[in-house]
């Protein structure tokens, strides 16, 4: 029933004994104890709230067993700025008022985060097409688009 | 919901090793995992309720995409964002980057594997209409040894596959490509990107005329299960890329032939309708690679 893991977040290696049909979400703020990655849907893989970096690719936390991050490298929305300094995209959601809540936010980042780094020049509807896997339900985006428009560009 | 509790959680390295962990439990009672994008939600739901996991990650023979004088071979477990670049399925193939391209999001596209969507063969996913138009064949290994099934033998109604629960599906193979062939496909859903509630996908092959030669059609998103149309393809079979009234004509055969379900999504008719509009723009695009 329980299998002892070996996990990395953000840098830090976590070495747990844990139950087979821990989600890995839940790994990450309950046992972990990184609690910007949220659960928004009830682990139904519809919202991306709990959106993180696995091996560097955005994917769904919820829809992972913890157990199979066994010996992989995990990039929560802790892990984007570095020693504070936030990057170009977190500055750019600040300054386009990208956020509202902010619920969606951490799971928007980890997705955009890897998005920019595959195309670096993104069109507007490259960026919106992206972004189908998270849902915000308090900006229409509009704000969202702009700060990752904003953010390649900054970062050209 | 939450996964029931999982007694076993195996990472085998080969598909000696994976047969080898289902083998020690009862039929049904383990579980292969690849990507896991439709399984987790079945396990999360306790539609499945596996007493031990078999994780597919570590099982390189299992990934990948390689394109050699004898075929194309597509590994079970290749990702969708990793087909959705695959330069190696461009023209007769090209239907399957289409498809990868457009399934679900970002993050499912990272982790969600070509098997695991032929596995699960839910009602409205792209590969299993991909897999027949493109005429995919399925190699399989279980304890009785290899097997290999025409996407048509492999893919039952939705939900069901001929595939054992001790069998592990280990790649789909395609020979290599004639001539001026080109493959699309095109799906319709309620927003972008959603599952869709019809998807079409078309293969055709030309003559030295630049008409069609030969046309593979499959539909998906029906109630039956994924299916070939026959009346579109002997009605697109001779028929030139200007001649918008046989292709129409065409088409409308194969949304007469094809039943259609009536649900929250769509009703028949705009299901029908939707075959044929869909159709015509996998038809255009699948003419329109096969000539380059």
């Amino acid at each position: 029933m329980k299998t002892t893991v070996n996990i990395t977040i953000n840098g830090e290696s976590y070495e747990e004994t844990i139950p087979n049909r821990l989600l890995l979400v839940d790994f990450i703020r309950d046992v972990a104890v990184q609690t910007g990655t949220h659960i928004g849907c009830t682990y139904e893989g519809v919202c991306g709230a709990c959106t993180i970096q696995l091996d560097g690719a955005a994917v769904k936390s919820c829809l992972m067993l913890a157990v199979q991050a066994d010996g992989h490298e995990i990039t929560t929305v802790e892990g984007l700025a570095d020693k504070g300094e936030l990057t170009p995209l977190q500055v750019a959601f600040n300054e386009h008022h990208a956020l509202q809540c902010g619920y969606c936010t951490p799971g928007i980042l980890m997705n955009m985060d890897e998005f920019l780094k595959k195309n670096p020049d993104p069109t507007e509807d490259e960026i919106r097409h992206g972004l189908i896997g998270n849902l915000c339900r308090c900006t229409g985006y509009s704000h969202i688009v702009e700060a990752v428009k904003d953010a390649a560009k900054k970062s050209a | 919901m939450y996964p029931a509790a999982i007694e076993e959680y195996v990472r085998p390295q080969t598909i000696a090793e994976a047969l080898a962990a289902v083998g020690r439990f009862d039929e049904g009672d383990a579980l292969f995992l690849a990507g896991g994008q439709s399984a987790m939600q079945a396990v999360k739901t306790r539609l499945l309720r596996p007493r031990c996991i078999v994780d597919l990650q570590a099982v390189a023979e299992l990934r990948g995409v390689s394109v050699a004088s004898s075929g194309v071979r597509i590994g079970a477990t290749t990702t969708y964002a990793a087909l959705a670049e695959e330069s190696g399925l461009d023209g007769a193939y090209h239907a399957v980057r289409d498809a990868a391209a457009r399934v679900g999001d970002r993050q499912v596209r990272n982790r969600g594997t070509i098997g695991g969507s032929l596995c699960w063969n839910y009602i409205a996913a792209c590969m299993p209409p991909v897999s027949l138009a493109l005429g995919m064949e399925m190699k399989l290994i279980g304890k009785g040894g290899e097997r290999s099934l025409a996407a048509e033998d492999f893919l039952g109604g939705p939900l069901e596959t001929e595939r054992e629960d001790d069998e592990i599906l280990v790649s789909l193979n395609l020979p290599v490509a004639p001539a001026a062939t080109g493959s699309a496909y095109k799906k319709w859903g309620l927003v972008t990107d959603a599952l869709p509630v019809i998807g079409v996908c078309a293969m055709l092959t030309l003559d030295g005329s630049g008409a069609c030669a030969s046309a593979r059609v499959a539909v998906g998103g029906l109630g039956d299960g994924p299916r070939r149309s026959g009346a579109a393809e002997s009605g697109l079979t001779g028929v030139s890329p200007g001649d918008s009234d046989a292709i129409a004509a065409a088409l409308q055969a194969a949304s007469d032939e094809i039943e259609t379900q009536s649900d929250m999504w769509a009703d028949s008719d705009y299901r029908k309708q939707l075959i044929r509009s869909l159709g015509a723009e996998v038809v255009a695009s699948a003419f329109a690679r096969a000539a380059n």
